[in-house]
């Protein structure tokens, strides 16, 4: 099942706080995207190259390959070095080939790459050209980790303010423009359904939607535990229940695990009913995997969990 | 401080470091382990500041800090409990730090005020080369150097493969090595003559893509920094060498999933290989591990109810706490001889006083 937020615009932004996961659901989405037949390209802005071992292909790098075939889709994946954004841009713009010499030998791919803003635009207006080339289906972004994910979505409008005229500024207005526009662009937010990512999230989806335009698909929550209701009974009323007879080392070993579960699903649903409250986005919950590893095998079911759970919403 | 090989716990690095940096990677819950530190050393009489760059919100609040609000001077963190010592926090604000240090590297106030109004100057402060990781350690030596802490704790911000902030100062010598920037910095009329094709280049570049605005902006920005190298050079030296003395600890904060587990053992290498001393490894986030249950029970013939619940529930704690124990063992290999403490992760997220000291007890181990 395809939700509309893959299918109705070409690039996907997928941004969360560092430890949250959001790498991990990008990549799910896009393999999600690959099973419904689409060609999907995954770039990774902070240079994630362990994501396309996730997906089963080699370490990602500045050339575009495939990572993964499903059917008839497949995932591509990249990075977006702005060096080579840099250089890209001065060819795309006509820039003769003496002095782009003289650019590169004077290092001033470096220069820009390291000129807050200027890198960010880069990596985004190289987006942005590849949406226009309709090089994917679908473009999923893994952007920066969440206070660098503002800093690099609002590249284009803070340079919009320094810079009045030229293609520096040409490219500030198209990239800004695409963000504005849900035909084209969706933002994705992760977090967990801990107290400061669901603060960080809130404020961020309020910046993104009101400052830049940028058109939200449902929050993912991720990290879940399935909510049991049973468990607010005590361990020796929940085995009288069901008239079960437990040894005492059992009854001691569930009574551990009970407390500390207690406590974390009673935090889960209070911030679950924060989210209800604070930010009107509908919402996907992906569980919390019963692993700490991370690999192709976790990817494919948190994949399933995702399908599962745009199901279940409509 | 301590050579990797030999084990050194938090409390002693607490009572004996004067300068202590916490690394890691993002959502590990490094800035409130940085803060319980604080609080623990406090309590052992020391006075403390600890400085942060991101502090979530409730973080900030707690320790009595307005995010909003430009901070320069560190604020006491009160209800810690210190008895002699003392607390205070500082968020970092690399904005704020860069126009202090050219108010006083500038000389006059005339030339100072040029500079902080040029808008090539506004719109990269604080992050032009690395210049905001530059600024984080530009800071933690003033206060190091002040005389008015017994310890200064450093909250890097996060942080994958390498240490940015600890290239810091190597990054910005190289930017103001750069032929180019020295071409700018040259006085109008040898800068003509010396221009070589790359600044030309430069200046036809942004001039072309930019306007010619940006252009005499760029120009004037870079000369009127002119003078300040040297300053800037010595500092970064310091700086370097205060970061490798033997009074600096650093504290690796990890969590026990792969991700974190990964980039934290890239982190732990950065580290031993920069010739820094990596003194303790701290473990947050780890799941308790419930006793596995006996074979009385017949899972088969247990239907659904309120007791299954807690079988499945009691299952996936199991495996997952299992499963972190087992990541936990590869960070453990890299930094062997490394103390390292695993902190539990609580029933509740921690984002008050309360809180940060109960942790601190645990960090401890009280």
């Amino acid at each position: 099942m395809q939700p509309t937020w893959v299918t109705e615009a070409t690039v996907l932004v997928v941004a969360g706080k560092g430890g949250v996961g959001s790498t991990t659901v990008g990549a799910a989405v896009a393999l999600l995207a690959a099973r419904g037949g689409a060609d999907v390209l995954l770039i990774s802005v902070d240079g994630r190259e362990g994501v396309g071992s996730l997906l089963g292909g080699a370490p990602l790098d500045s050339e575009d390959r495939v990572l993964r075939k499903v059917g008839r889709g497949r995932v591509r994946g990249r990075t977006i070095p702005p060096q080579q954004a840099f250089a890209d841009y001065l060819e795309l713009k006509g820039i003769s080939g003496v002095l782009r010499k003289a650019a590169s030998a004077a290092q001033l791919d470096s220069i820009a790459a390291a000129t807050p803003g200027l890198e960010h635009l880069l990596v985004l207006g190289k987006i942005k050209e590849l949406e226009r080339a309709q090089a994917a289906d679908l473009i999923v972004v893994d952007a920066p980790p969440a206070g660098h994910a503002a800093a690099f979505l609002h590249s284009a409008a803070a340079l919009q303010k320094v810079v009045a005229s030229g293609p520096v500024r040409t490219q500030a207005d198209e990239v800004a423009a695409m963000l504005a526009d849900r035909t084209r662009c969706h933002g994705l937010l992760v977090t967990l359904p801990e107290e400061t990512p669901v603060n960080e999230t809130i404020e961020l989806a309020y910046d993104l939607e009101e400052d830049l335009g940028l058109d939200l698909a449902p929050l993912i929550v991720n990290g879940c535990w399935p909510d049991r209701p049973g468990m607010t009974l005590s361990v020796t009323a929940a085995a009288k229940a069901q008239s079960t007879k437990l040894s005492s080392a059992n009854r001691a070993a569930l009574e551990v695990s009970a407390e500390f579960g207690r406590m974390r699903l009673d935090g889960q649903r209070r911030q679950l009913a924060r989210l209800d409250e604070l930010l009107a986005l509908p919402r996907l919950l992906l569980p919390r995997l019963p692993t700490a590893h991370l690999g192709t095998v976790e990817l494919d079911l948190l994949a399933d969990a995702l399908s599962a759970s745009v199901e279940g919403r409509t | 401080m301590s050579a990797v090989g030999e084990t050194a716990q938090l409390a002693s690095i607490l009572q004996t470091a004067s300068l202590l940096v916490t690394c890691g990677p993002g959502g590990v819950g490094k800035t409130t382990g940085a803060a319980a530190l604080g609080i623990a050393a406090a309590r052992r009489g020391r006075r403390v500041v600890v400085v942060t760059v991101d502090p979530a919100r409730r973080l900030a609040d707690a320790l009595g800090i307005d995010v909003d609000a430009k901070m320069f001077e560190p604020h006491e963190v009160t209800g810690v409990g210190a008895a002699g010592g003392s607390l205070e926090a500082l968020m970092l604000d690399a904005e704020t730090t860069f126009d202090r240090m050219i108010i006083e590297r500038a000389g006059d106030e005339a030339k100072a005020a040029k500079i902080l109004a040029n808008p090539v100057y506004r719109s990269i402060a604080g992050s032009l080369a690395g210049a905001q990781d530059y600024m984080a350690i530009e800071r933690l030596h003033q206060l190091h150097s002040s005389g008015l802490y017994d310890l200064v704790i450093i909250d890097t911000p996060p942080s994958r493969d390498a240490i940015d902030l600890l290239e810091a100062p190597e990054r910005l010598m190289r930017f103001l090595g750069h032929p180019i920037y020295r071409a700018l910095t040259m006085p109008s009329r040898s800068f003509a003559k010396v221009a070589n094709a790359g600044t030309s280049a430069f200046l036809w570049i942004v001039r072309r893509l930019a306007g010619p605005r940006l252009v005499e902006d760029t120009v004037e920005f870079f000369r009127s920094l002119s003078g300040m190298e040297q300053g800037l050079r010595q500092r970064a030296g310091e700086v370097a060498d205060l970061l490798r003395a033997d009074s600096t600890s650093f504290v690796l904060v990890s969590s026990p999933r792969s991700e974190a587990i990964d980039e934290s053992t890239h982190l732990a290498n950065a580290i031993i290989d920069g010739g820094f001393g990596l003194d303790a490894v701290v473990i947050n986030l780890v799941h308790p591990l419930p006793p596995a249950l006996d074979d009385s029970l017949d899972l088969d013939a247990l239907g659904e109810g309120p007791l299954a619940e807690h079988v499945a529930y009691h299952r996936e704690l199991l495996a997952l706490a299992t499963s972190e124990r087992h990541e936990m063992a590869a960070l453990t290999d890299v930094v062997s001889g490394v103390h390292v403490t695993e902190v539990p992760l609580l029933e509740i997220d921690v984002h008050d006083i309360d809180g940060l000291t109960r942790l601190a007890a645990l960090l401890v181990g009280e």
